[in-house]
């Protein structure tokens, strides 16, 4: 039998700190855009974000599973996938958007782009903190 | 405003992850309908009265101690009865415990067991 709590608990960390992470850099790299290192950080942040988008893909069939397909829910369980299911949708189109347009952003492009990436990191760090407490609590029942 | 390259980037993203979103919801709903049947009263009648009838025994051996011989709660645990939650939640609480008021039972029962129970569970809405 396949241990599906423990392979969740183990996949989702990856996406929520390559987010997090990758976030973290696009922003030193626009702040700091004098730094010599500016335009590896970029490179650095896209990397990070593709290969959250792919460890996603893990962490929500791991999911799916644990859960048996209950994708709502009440309570903590509820609310984890609440902001779990945007998260997602937003870190994949984030990660495509960003592998296609590399490197060519507009002003606005990348305006707008940061400022999805800073909704999706709070999407899923407030995922993230439901699903802890689903742990602590067992299922968070109402 | 943005460049056309930009434009088409965003169409792409938006397109690949409706398509992702609705793949997992499918494939979710499809797990979870599954599921649903195998542990719903009624239907499949003699598989899932047997099923219910081990997670009674199991009930009796392991919950009743708290929640009461017929599951409406004790001193230190809620009723069970009508719970509002689905098959899948109950199976995860089961699992993982609550901390500091439910053990887990992880290592008590499997999957077929957390089944059982949770026929029987649903046998008390």
């Amino acid at each position: 039998m396949i241990p599906w709590d423990k392979l969740h608990g183990a996949m989702t960390h990856f996406p929520i700190a390559l987010l997090l992470f990758s976030t973290a850099c696009d922003f030193v790299s626009v702040m700091l855009r004098k730094l010599p290192f500016a335009r590896e950080l970029r490179s650095v942040s896209l990397y990070a974000l593709a290969v959250a988008a792919l460890a996603s893909l893990g962490a929500v069939i791991s999911g799916i599973a644990l859960s048996k397909g209950d994708l709502w829910g009440r309570g903590d369980f509820g609310w984890h996938h609440r902001f779990v299911w945007p998260a997602f949708g937003l870190l994949v189109a984030l990660a495509v958007w960003r592998l296609v347009v590399r490197e060519a952003m507009s002003r606005f492009g990348l305006c707008l782009y940061l400022c999805l990436m800073l909704l999706a990191s709070g999407l899923v760090a407030a995922a993230g903190y439901f699903g802890g407490e689903l742990l602590l609590s067992g299922g968070g029942v109402p | 405003m943005m460049t056309p390259l930009e434009i088409k980037g965003a169409m792409v993203a938006v397109i690949t992850s409706a398509v992702i979103l609705v793949a997992t919801f499918t494939a979710g709903g499809f797990y979870r309908t599954r599921y649903e049947t195998e542990t719903q009263p009624g239907a499949k009648p003699l598989a899932t009265e047997n099923l219910a009838v081990k997670g009674r025994s199991y009930f009796l051996q392991s919950c009743a101690h708290c929640h009461g011989r017929d599951a409406d709660g004790g001193e230190d645990a809620p009723s069970l009865l009508k719970l509002q939650i689905s098959s899948a939640h109950m199976a995860l609480v089961i699992h993982s415990g609550i901390k500091g008021e439910m053990p887990s039972f992880a290592k008590k029962y499997n999957e077929q067991d957390l089944a059982a129970l949770v026929a029987y569970l649903k046998t008390l809405h």
